[in-house]
């Protein structure tokens, strides 16, 4: 089945089987790697990207139902060379340990701080709480979403 | 947006066409829907948000031959507000439902119930009438329309028929609907009386989480102040949405304060049937439940 889905804001036209998941579809036929693969079942987290303006699991979305979508991925979040506030927050707070979950992480912030630029700690726990980090846990993930939003709020804007 | 970074080349591809001959469905209207139905019944399964079927997909529990997407269905993405009653369509996402003050208002259990489901991740996808349809004793979203009396309709090839959610679910992942029928809205009806709800989730986390027992309960009030109307529902303690139907004669024709709160949540502790599982213990739910009538009602009451 062919698709047409724009994603990190290039139009593309892909080949699908019915049961390729879009997890699939952008990892192996786009290359974008940066989306990662944990449970396959929507728990981790892992592989979360935005779909629509909404968060979705690229394991629980089939590739055909991302026809005609916008899809925004951690590929598509820096502009040019310069890291978006967001991915250097998580980088200054050394909210970073192996790296696995926050690609995920890093879409679940973005979505909450489009939703709401200035979350509580509860929104913000709330707002993750379809990520699961197996390393560092939450507390510096959590204090980077927090400088994030400070930022990007002093800025005026999300530039991206 | 900006352009995709340089370093990310495409590699080849893996997906492509398929060498078996499968179908894939997506209709766009109600009449193209019951088309598809009527030629290809019985090897169609049905996919709505997919938050469950994937899942059982991808564990391979099963060969899927030919998928109906009912998502590019918007006739059942609708929400329709009357004066006597609600109507939800089947697609309407935890997310929507969530978020519409409407719902926050009229039905503030159904409301919370929808927020406590999964993850953003999760509601974004899942759907009131996957939800439904699954019939998982443990849906969120099947103890508070069982004490709202919400009628599901049902359509198929045939015609339609609406039936009481109450009589919908007659086992763990199993329903009365019949192969070819497929659920397109759920009809909540409005009372004028005064609404006293509560909702709680009991699980091993606090969020995405399979509860390991729920209730939800709905108290109508009179204009004298009488308990016109109880539901009490419980999640997860049987094999499916029960409602406690002893607990909620025994609150009837009562002032608030004057429901003997330990006795209700005596009845209710008794009544279920729960199961040890993963989630819990049988002795363990009976517990629980006994210990979240009580909160429940202490909330409504002030008691």
């Amino acid at each position: 089945m062919k698709i047409t889905l724009t994603v990190n804001g290039e139009k593309r036209e892909v080949e699908v089987k019915p049961q390729t998941r879009l997890l699939d579809l952008l990892r192996e036929d786009l290359g974008l790697t940066g989306t990662k693969e944990g449970c396959g079942k929507g728990e981790c987290g892992a592989c979360t990207v935005i779909m629509n303006n909404k968060l979705v699991a690229s394991c629980l979305v089939l590739a055909v139902q991302a026809d005609q979508s916008e899809i925004l991925t951690i590929e598509g979040l820096n502009c040019q060379d310069e890291l978006h506030p967001i991915q250097n927050a998580f980088i200054n707070k050394g909210a970073v340990q192996c790296g696995f979950c926050i690609p995920g992480m890093i879409m679940s912030s973005k979505q909450l701080l489009d939703e709401n630029i200035n979350p509580t700690e509860a929104e913000i726990k709330r707002g993750l709480s379809g990520n699961i980090c197996r390393c560092t846990g939450y507390v510096k993930i959590i204090d980077a979403v927090k400088e994030a939003a400070h930022k990007m709020r002093s800025r005026g804007e999300d530039d991206v | 947006m900006k352009k995709q970074s340089e370093n990310v080349k495409d590699r080849p591809r893996t997906s492509g066409r398929d060498f078996k001959q499968y179908k894939y469905f997506r209709p766009k209207s109600k009449e193209e829907l019951i088309r598809i139905i009527n030629d290809f019944q019985k090897d169609l399964t049905i996919i709505a948000g997919g938050t469950d079927l994937l899942v059982a997909n991808y564990q391979k529990l099963y060969e899927i031959k030919n998928w109906l997407d009912l998502n590019l269905l918007n006739e059942f993405k609708n929400i329709k507000m009357f004066d006597d009653k609600v109507e939800i369509g089947s697609m309407v996402t935890h997310q929507r439902l969530s978020k519409l003050d409407q719902i926050k208002e009229l039905f503030p259990v159904l409301h919370q119930a929808a927020a406590d489901v999964g993850s953003p991740q999760i509601r974004s996808r899942g759907t009131i009438g996957g939800n439904i349809v699954t019939s998982s004793p443990a849906g969120d979203l099947l103890p508070p329309l069982l004490i709202y009396d919400a009628q599901l309709k049902i359509i198929s090839g045939e015609g339609s028929r609406v039936v009481d959610a109450n009589e919908f679910f007659t086992g763990p992942k199993k329903n009365i609907l019949k192969e070819g029928e497929i659920l397109e809205k759920i009809i909540i009806p409005l009372k004028e009386e005064v609404y006293r709800g509560a909702w709680i989730k009991v699980g091993k986390r606090k969020a995405l989480i399979i509860s390991s027992i729920s209730l939800a309960l709905n108290l109508s009030i009179d204009r004298s102040n009488l308990i016109k109307k109880a539901r009490i529902c419980i999640g997860s303690a049987a094999p499916v949405p029960l409602r406690i139907k002893t607990a909620e004669q025994a609150i009837l024709k009562k002032e608030l304060t004057e429901i003997n709160i330990e006795e209700i949540a005596q009845i209710v502790s008794e009544e279920i049937s729960p199961i040890d599982d993963i989630r819990g213990t049988a002795k363990y739910r009976r517990q629980v439940a006994l210990n979240i009538t009580r909160k429940a009602l202490s909330e409504v009451t002030n008691q």
